[in-house]
Parts: structure tokens; sequence; C-alpha cells
């Protein structure tokens, strides 16, 4: 089985206290900067048409992973989402480029009407 | 007061009244979630993958067996895909301010230099079990693993909020954490709580979780614990308390994370709701963690029927549970009670005497009444479910 881990905890360093001595506000402060590295996991989207666009717009924000999670949803369920991340969220996605993903969704991961 | 306990009467009422033959019709094979893609997270075991980017990660079934859920095993939900991976405490703040006399910062010492509380409570998504859903809904596909239960320690929110001093005409306080959408039009994750409920004494700033710092993905260095709410509103890696005079209106307050505006936050399937409220505390539930659905049983051996019963915030009376689908109930007998916002571990022997197939349930009811419907009742964004779960078995 594939597992990636990536794991690193970056503990305060004598050098890093020296650098940074602690001001009489700070004193006894925790002096920990606590860090992790994040997996990347690629995304497992369906071949179609449209799957470009999904990747470089849809992927701005999130994993395309949100997609095949998903139940098959009717085209207007698809239209309701997609209009939902321009509307809501900003997405810079045009009526044209909206209209392929909305096709390739239902097309793909939807009911196909 | 009367003791309310669930007959066979009601059962039958209850039954007619929502369908029993459709309420029988689909057993899911299992109601957690398949536990094919396992990924490892930082600081996380093994969580069943629902999407990377932002992480939300599901707790394998096993892991329910146990009374307390380990640090690395809950779940991690977040919203948006800018997350905090790391945290200076030396420079890490929480700005408390906004409808107050006074505004100041608080650093992880001033926390600490708080009363520390500690109390175990169930931490539990909105959406756990949305998956389940009949009809189906768009959201984060849960099984029932978006839930744990975990012993929280931190400072009180009202004793930060006294020092602060909330001013009279304050209707809600706002919570915002260091994650952020990638877009600066993606709506940040503010929540807000009312100031009444805000100012309860069981709500705290927690700093630990299991007597350990908070895991980043489950919100280090603090995050918002609300008892016996969903936990929508355990804003993590808190960075803001802020008291308002109106209320929020922001995406996340509305239209997400709203309910329908009756007892039962439910509507007839594939309907839209008039008027909504935002979602809050969360309704009784029990699970059946062992045996799983599917398992095959030896007649004539013993085998004890088990698993979990929580509330919002009223702890558990009784559970039930049914081998025949509902004909007779049986009071299974309750673990350990590690108090009101804890779950509760129950069981019971049975010995199954005849082959064939047998349909498990089991039925909660707090410590005030509230139970749990025989079928799913339903909400266009799969929140709050809680009816009585069904595990089928064979008898061989």
């Amino acid at each position: 089985m594939k597992k990636i881990i990536v794991f690193t905890i970056l503990a305060a360093t004598a050098t890093l206290l020296a650098q940074h001595p602690a001001s009489p506000a700070h004193a006894g402060e925790t002096d920990t900067v606590h860090s992790i590295t994040l997996p990347e996991i690629p995304p497992t989207l369906k071949d179609g048409p449209g799957k470009d666009k999904v990747i470089t717009l849809c992927a701005i924000c999130h994993t395309p992973d949100y997609i095949p999670m998903q139940p098959r949803l009717p085209a207007k369920t698809w239209d309701a989402e997609v209009h939902k991340m321009i509307k809501a969220f900003g997405a810079p996605i045009n009526e044209e480029d909206a209209k392929v993903i909305i096709n390739y969704l239902t097309t793909e991961y939807g009911t196909g009407k | 007061m009367k003791r309310r306990t669930f007959s066979r009467r009601d059962f039958l009422k209850t039954a007619s009244s929502l369908g029993l033959v459709t309420a029988f019709g689909g057993i899911p094979a299992d109601l957690f979630a398949m536990e094919g893609r396992l990924v490892r997270f930082p600081e996380k075991t093994d969580l069943i993958l629902l999407t990377s980017r932002p992480p939300q990660l599901e707790t394998p079934k096993h892991f329910f067996k146990e009374l307390i859920t380990p640090n690395e095993a809950l779940f991690v939900r977040w919203h948006n895909a800018n997350i905090p991976t790391s945290v200076d405490l030396r420079t890490w703040r929480i700005k408390v301010g906004g409808n107050t006399d006074r505004s100041f910062e608080l650093s992880m010492d001033d926390l600490k230099g708080l009363p520390k509380v500690t109390y175990t409570a169930v931490i539990q998504c909105a959406g756990n079990g949305r998956s389940l859903f009949e009809p189906r809904v768009a959201g984060g596909q849960w099984g029932n693993g978006a839930m744990g239960n975990v012993t929280w320690s931190g400072a009180r929110l009202k004793d930060v909020l006294a020092r602060a001093g909330v001013k009279g005409d304050s209707v809600e306080v706002a919570f915002n954490g260091l994650d952020s959408g990638v877009l600066p039009s993606v709506p940040d994750l503010v929540k807000a709580l009312p100031v009444d409920k805000a100012l309860e004494e069981d709500l705290i700033i927690a700093y630990e979780m299991n007597g350990k710092p908070l895991t980043m993905l489950n919100g280090f260095p603090a995050r918002l614990v609300v008892p016996g709410w969903y936990a929508s509103y355990w804003v993590k890696a808190l960075s803001d308390i802020t008291v308002l005079s109106k209320p929020l209106a922001t995406f996340w307050m509305d239209p997400a994370y709203r309910i329908p505006a009756n007892p039962c936050a439910c509507i007839p399937p594939g309907t839209k709701p008039g008027k909504t409220v935002p979602i809050n505390r969360m309704d009784t539930r029990s699970l059946i963690i062992e045996p799983s659905a599917g398992n095959t049983l030896p007649a004539g051996k013993e085998v004890i029927i088990s698993g979990l019963a929580f509330s919002g915030g009223y702890g558990i009376r009784d559970v039930v549970v049914s081998v025949d689908g509902g004909k007779v109930w049986r009071e299974a007998k309750l673990g350990k009670d590690l108090g009101k916002y804890s779950w509760i571990q129950w069981s019971l022997p049975w010995r199954p005497s005849k082959k064939g197939k047998y349909t498990l349930m089991a039925r909660a009811t707090d410590s005030i009444g509230e139970s749990q419907p025989l079928d799913s009742l339903w909400n266009p964004a799969g929140y709050m479910r809680n009816n009585i779960e069904k595990v089928a078995v064979t008898v061989r």
C-alpha cells in the first residue's frame, strides 16, 4: 500500500532562542515553532472533454477529488454547484468554461441529464 | 416525572407513520465509510481520505470500539485550502475585541494563566453520515466516522469575554481561525454564536486534546470547544474573537450550515425548505459498532452487541436494542459515564439460536427524553442524521 508520510516538527533550537531573546513580556512562553508538511495526493479524474478546464480552474481552490466523491448528481445540481463556486466563492470561471465544466461533470459524474 | 420507555406500541406507531416498508427497504452494506483509500497525514494515523486539499479525513470504524478517540485517529475537516501548517507560539495571539469595553491579545501563556477546565466531549461534524441520506445529497460524503470522543482542556471562553467586557447590546460572538481561502474572494470561515451561548459556563478555548497539544490538523494551537453543539462552531487555530452588535451574515452562516426552522430540522425528501436557522445543538444518536453489517455469526454462541451513544449535552438515559427488526427491545448495559458531553459505551449479550437473517437496531434516549426516529429525516444539506441505524447480520 502506498503511504506517503511527510512529517516534520521543527522544535526551537538554542540558536533560535539566541536570535530571539525572550522579552520580559514573553517570559515563560513556550518558544516553539510547530510545523507540518502536507502530503501531495494526486486527484483521480475520469478522462473526458472538459477535464483540462476542471484541473486548471476548479483546482485553483480545491482538489478535484471533491468531484468523484459526490453521488451521481443531475445536471441542474452540477450547474448549481459550479455557479455557487462562481457567485459565492468568486471562482474566475467565465460562462463558456462553466458550460464545458458542467457538461464534463454531468457526463462523467452525473446522471447524464 | 414519568419515565418514558420505547414500547412496541410506540414502535408500531412510529413505524406506521413513517412507512415501515420503505424503512426496511434498503439497509446499507455498512454504516461506516469504506476503508479502501487510507492516507497518512502529519501527526495522524491511517485515515479514510475524502479530500486532500483542504484535508477531510474520516476515522476508520475500529477506533469507535474505544471510549476515547486517540488524537492521531480523530477526523479532520477543513473548509478552505489555505490551512495553517506552521505556527510560532512566540507570535501567535488571539485578538479579542469588537463590541467590548476593552480589546487585547491573548498569548498561549495568557490562556494557560486562566483557570484550566477539563472534560470529555463528543465532537461531531454536522454532515456525519451524509453519504447514507436517501435521496443522496451533495457535500462531503462522510460515513459515520466524522465524530470522536476527546478529553479537552482549556480556558473558559466566558473568562476571556468577562475580561473584555461584553457590551449590553451585543447579539453574537464571532470566531475566526488562521485558515483562509486561496483567492481573496473566497469567504473566510468565520462562525458566530448567540451571545448567551458564548457566555455559558462550559465553552472553552481548548489547547489540549487528551492531555497533549492539539494536532495541527485538529486546530493547533487552540480551538473553540462548544460541547453538545456541532463541530462547525468549534473554530480551529483560533485567531480572533469578535463581539458583534449585529448578527453575522456571511456565507458560512447563511446559506451554509442552516437547517429547516422546525422541530425535526427536516422537510419532505427532495423539497426546498422555507425558513431556516443556523445549525446548533446535536441530536441524540446511537451506533452499533459490533457486529458489523454483513457479519456471519455462529448459531448457539453468545456474541456481544456493542456500540456507543451520545446526545446534544444531556447524557444518555438508556439504550434499547432489538435483534428482530424492532419487534422486541431490550435494555443494553451502559459503560463508564464520563459526563453529559461524552459518549457512553453500551453492550448487550445475544445468543441467537435460530439460523437466518437478523436486523440489529439500537435506540438511545437522553436525560430529557430526546431520542431517535425510526427512519432517516431528510434535509437538503444532509445534516443531523440520527435515525435508528439498522445492521443486517446472518446467523449460520
